[in-house]
């Protein structure tokens, strides 16, 4: 009888003729979650076994393994020989911290097996009853707990009680790689964690703003893409030096386009950044309607100084919701530290909220927006995370 | 570099650094150890604890703990057991992190008022304390407006209304800075090193003899059993010289310190400055430039290689001060709350420095955020 963790993988992308290109990925990135921890990965069908862990790594185990896009659930348990009397002693077991309202299923693929499924369920149930008296009530219909007996085709059975939700998804690097705007607030990285699940690789583009943000700030967007990294595969953040951008504007443009001047900048160099470093998105935690530069009309002035598709995956959300999943992925605290961020500063009191194309495009033109760029773009400073 | 964020912590002292490292290199025996060298260790680290104590009062003995939050800690949660315990909204989160710990826990801890400038309330003081009150903790000189508490004072009316508290005071910011010497009134007194030119890692609860606590630590059994574990020897070498040094001329820099803080406040009296604390300790210069960020100026006077600080570094992690909310300022004022802190060795050219930049700064931000 040994430990084991069964991965289950999202069934959805399995039925194509991708699917061994899909398994490669996941089976990779499993590989990577694992390699800090002694293991072994079998790998039967539609799942994977995690065998010969030490008892110490195992929570690390499915915390790391909770990271992985393209896994669906995931069962701690015990394998053992396909023996009537080891498995009961090994389901006997497998109950020990357990209690309340159960019933034992059995899937006996393993068509030579002496017993029927429906026979060694009463079996196995009938014995940890009596391992355990005033313990268990046998519930069939709607219990508390199923004990489930796997009896395989080589001989082995698995046994498992919990079942653990994983990410979901598709694994990472099946949908390309995206170009991630992080700004140390609570949405960015959240958006990046959406686009993970979907499969697409991430690189984050921070713009820093010294002396109006500071070195903490930095190193919170930094510990933000450290985060974002166990859902990526790794992680590299390029830190564009704003600050000569953002005076420029304030020194030339009319103080109510401070916030438009400034995302159509950022959208403009994260798209550079990716065309030179080999992505194929720009994803923003934008939400409709959230702050002034959310609106409709904003988003279409930023949108429009890019030609690369723009994902939006929080577009919908109420802030609420993308909270939930910030506190569920760990990088709610640290989005919530108060260092200054690079706009608070140069907040106008009055943002033009439904900003006219033909006026952005005036304020614009008292810049020399490719000259501004290009500087930014030479002072690039690229963080592995 | 001119370093004026010496609330936070402060430069070690040579002198103190070369007495303790003797007890890194060679005399690192363990003090509780019955042979010779052993013997020789304690007795040093016992001079150096009467050296300490010679700064207070007759009476006054004292346990060494890792810092000034563990000496509140020793001392809040010996006594607050029954009854009710009295603090203010102005206390270090040393202090008032035990309280709040208390209070969800079902103690009845209880919150004085603060005046606008940081120091209690004596009013509201007063009607907190009463017959079932156990313990009254406040501090001495508060570590983010300087405000000075007349704890003397404080001490001898709460006990008149109630003659069996005990009071306590975390004098981190006052020991070694404010020349009066405290009063017997006083039963518990927190000290920490490393903000008079010592090392960190090493504070005191001072205490009236008389006077029963009991350990947070339990062990080995030192300190007279009231707090266990091997002493840090290096730590308190450096204590009791940083103490003996900045005990030599107390008045005379008490008063030179107060000239560097008068010049550096009259240069950066600009429009749209505002002061917390009037009559605080010459240490410690709290203000706000109002609708403009601290933590902005304080990166543009690094820049200049002045560092300032923006509150109290023990919660940089929190948006806005605590205790200026407390003391009933608005956003804008908390947005733009700066603290610079003095010590003995910061001369008058180097504030004026700091203080032209901490101008240009201000008035260069003022600029770029149109207030």
């Amino acid at each position: 009888m040994k430990k084991i963790i069964i991965i289950r993988v999202c069934e959805i992308f399995l039925k194509g003729k991708n699917r061994f290109y899909f398994l490669k990925l996941l089976e990779d990135h499993i590989e990577m979650a694992l390699s800090p921890y002694s293991h072994e990965l079998e790998k039967s069908q539609m799942r994977y076994i995690v065998t010969n862990f030490s008892d110490g790594d195992f929570d690390k185990i499915i915390g790391a393994l909770k990271k992985v896009s393209g896994i669906h659930t995931l069962s701690p348990g015990y394998s053992v020989e396909s023996d009537v009397d080891k498995i009961s002693d090994c389901a006997v077991k497998a109950m020990e911290e357990k209690r309340g309202f159960f019933k034992v299923e059995t899937n006996r693929a393993d068509k030579r097996f002496p017993l029927h499924s429906v026979e060694l369920s009463a079996k196995v149930g009938g014995d940890i009853l009596s391992a355990y008296p005033n313990v268990f009530t046998v519930k069939v219909k709607n219990p508390e707990l199923v004990l489930n007996i796997d009896i395989r085709e080589n001989g082995v059975t698995l046994i498992y009680t919990d079942v653990i939700k994983g990410m979901g998804g598709i694994p990472i690097g099946s949908s390309g790689h995206g170009f991630l705007m992080l700004s140390g607030g609570i949405d960015s990285p959240v958006a990046g964690y959406m686009m993970c699940k979907r499969g697409m690789r991430l690189s984050g583009v921070h713009f820093h703003s010294y002396p109006y943000t500071g070195e903490a700030a930095k190193q919170k967007v930094i510990e933000l893409a450290e985060n974002l990294s166990q859902y990526s595969c790794g992680m590299k953040l390029y830190i564009v030096k704003f600050t000569e951008i953002q005076e420029a504007i304030h020194k030339f443009c009319s103080e109510e386009f401070m916030i438009t001047m400034m995302r159509r900048f950022m959208m403009r160099i994260t798209e550079r950044l990716a065309l030179k470093f080999g992505g194929q998105a720009i994803i923003t935690g934008e939400s409709l309607g959230q702050v002034a530069s959310q609106t409709v009309e904003s988003i279409t002035s930023s949108n429009s100084v890019v030609k690369m598709p723009v994902f939006r995956p929080l577009i919908a959300f109420d802030k609420l919701d993308t909270i939930e999943i910030a506190q569920k992925i760990g990088t709610y605290d640290t989005s919530i530290l108060p260092y200054e961020d690079c706009c608070t500063v140069f907040l106008p009191k009055y943002p033009v909220i439904k900003p006219k194309m033909e006026k952005v495009l005036k304020e614009e033109s008292k810049l020399d927006v490719e000259g501004l760029i290009e500087n930014a773009l030479n002072q690039i400073e690229v963080v592995e995370a | 570099m001119i370093y004026l964020d010496n609330a936070a912590t402060t430069k070690p002292l040579e002198k103190a650094l070369e007495a303790a490292e003797v007890y890194l290199k060679e005399e690192y025996f363990n003090p509780s150890a019955l042979y010779l060298v052993g013997l020789k260790v304690k007795e040093s680290e016992q001079n150096a604890k009467k050296t300490i104590l010679s700064r207070f009062p007759l009476g006054y003995d004292l346990i060494f703990t890792s810092c000034g939050s563990e000496a509140d800690n020793t001392a809040i949660f010996s006594f607050c057991k029954r009854g009710n315990a009295v603090t203010t909204l102005g206390e270090h989160s040393a202090v008032y992190e035990c309280f709040n710990k208390l209070k969800i826990s079902g103690y009845d801890a209880r919150f004085a008022k603060l005046n606008k400038d940081g120091s209690v309330n004596e009013e509201s003081l007063l009607s907190l304390v009463d017959e079932n009150t156990v313990f009254v903790s406040i501090v001495h000189v508060n570590n983010e407006t300087g405000a000075v508490n007349d704890i003397d004072r404080l001490a001898e009316v709460v006990k008149k209304k109630n003659p069996s508290v005990i009071f306590h005071s975390d004098g981190v910011q006052a020991f070694g800075k404010i020349p009066e010497k405290i009063s017997s009134k006083i039963d518990l007194y927190s000290i920490s090193a490393h903000k008079i030119n010592g090392v960190k890692g090493i504070g005191a609860l001072v205490k009236k003899k008389g006077v029963n606590i009991s350990p947070l630590i339990y062990g080995g059994g030192q300190e007279d059993g009231l707090r266990s574990g091997t002493e840090n020897v290096f730590g308190i070498i450096s204590f009791s010289v940083a103490t003996e040094e900045c005990f030599k001329e107390i008045e005379s820099n008490y008063l030179k310190v107060d000239r560097v803080k008068r010049k550096f406040k009259e240069i950066v009296s600009v429009d749209g400055v505002r002061f917390f604390a009037e009559n605080s300790s010459p240490y410690i210069l709290s203000f706000s430039a109002v609708g403009l960020r601290g933590e902005v100026i304080q990166h543009m006077m690094e820049d200049y290689g002045v560092i300032i600080g923006t509150g109290s570094a023990c919660s940089s992690k929190k948006r806005h001060s605590r205790i200026l909310f407390c003391s009933g300022f608005d956003n804008k004022t908390l947005d733009g709350a700066l603290r610079v802190s003095f010590s003995r060795f910061t001369t008058e050219e180097e504030a004026i420095f700091a203080a032209e930049k901490l101008k240009e700064c201000i008035l260069r931000l003022k600029g770029v955020m149109r207030v």
